[in-house]
């Protein structure tokens, strides 16, 4: 182990920001939130900062933060009665260099629509590239639960494109 | 252009779902309210050396006056122990005296 690595607060806000946006974006699907959830991530990064072993530590470290979070300001908004599944659509694709399938976008917006436990884990799966063993360690689940979670997601998931692609067919 | 099959979800999960640009000035905003965490952190830290050092001279203070008002007391006690010796000197001497005068008394009668 690299006992020897100093964090640099700075260096892992540059590595790590576009992650962590993503994922708490991904999650609750309002700009705003993800970047008050991803300024919240690294303040308490700063402030575990001595108990970081390694630049590996720290991303796992932070993945496991910024999913906590995102699924605690989903919980929050739900007691509140508020949907955030609102600027998806409209604002997602904004900054997309490249226009991204038909498919594709429609797939980024019907991830929405599906329960948190099965999102956080496709999340993971495909934007970070975990295996399910990584993503039950990230996400403090029985590996059992993340296999299911990533089955049932991708089922519903297939299920609602392929109703949204017919309805897209007949409108065309 | 016609609609991609539903098969392709998973591989277009695989290769659409890239992360995102983080928002312009994320790290900006991160760096201020840390340097603002900061700033409240050593605040409050100087606060409370501050107090601890105040607490400290106070402690100091009232113990020393305890010591001294005791040491005050002590000092009296003992100049008020010697005088009421050098009376029962001046006493027993005075007796002795008194004692030899009645005992001259006695051998003259």
């Amino acid at each position: 182990m690299s006992h020897d690595w100093q964090p640099d607060f700075e260096k892992l806000v540059d590595e790590h920001q576009s992650m962590i946006f993503s994922l708490a974006f991904r999650m609750t699907g309002d700009r705003g939130l993800a970047e008050e959830i991803a300024q919240d991530v690294f303040l308490e990064l700063d402030r575990n900062l001595g108990r970081i072993e390694s630049p590996e530590h720290a991303l796992n470290w932070l993945r496991r933060v910024v999913m906590n979070r995102s699924a605690d300001a989903l919980r929050r908004q739900r007691v509140r009665g508020m949907d955030l599944w609102v600027e998806m659509d409209e604002n997602h694709g904004a900054t997309f260099e490249e226009r991204p399938s038909p498919l594709r976008s429609r797939l980024e917006a019907l991830m929405a629509t599906l329960p948190s436990p099965q999102r956080a884990a496709l999340v993971l799966r495909y934007q970070e590239g975990l295996t399910p063993d990584e993503i039950a360690a990230t996400l403090d689940s029985p590996l059992a639960t993340v296999k299911s979670n990533l089955q049932r997601g991708l089922k519903l998931l297939r299920a609602k494109a392929e109703s949204h692609l017919k309805e897209f067919i007949r409108g065309t | 252009m016609g609609p991609e099959p539903i098969d392709d979800v998973e591989r277009e999960l695989r290769q659409g779902m890239l992360r995102l640009p983080a928002p312009p000035g994320l790290k900006r905003k991160i760096m201020a309210r840390k340097r603002a965490l900061d700033a409240e952190r050593t605040h409050r830290r100087v606060v409370f050396w501050q107090r601890l050092a105040a607490s400290i001279v106070l402690c100091g203070a009232v113990g020393g006056g305890v010591t001294w008002h005791n040491i005050q007391e002590r000092r009296k006690g003992e100049a008020a122990s010697q005088q009421v010796m050098v009376a029962l000197r001046i006493a027993g001497r005075a007796l002795d005296q008194m004692n030899a005068q009645l005992a001259e008394h006695n051998v003259d009668k």
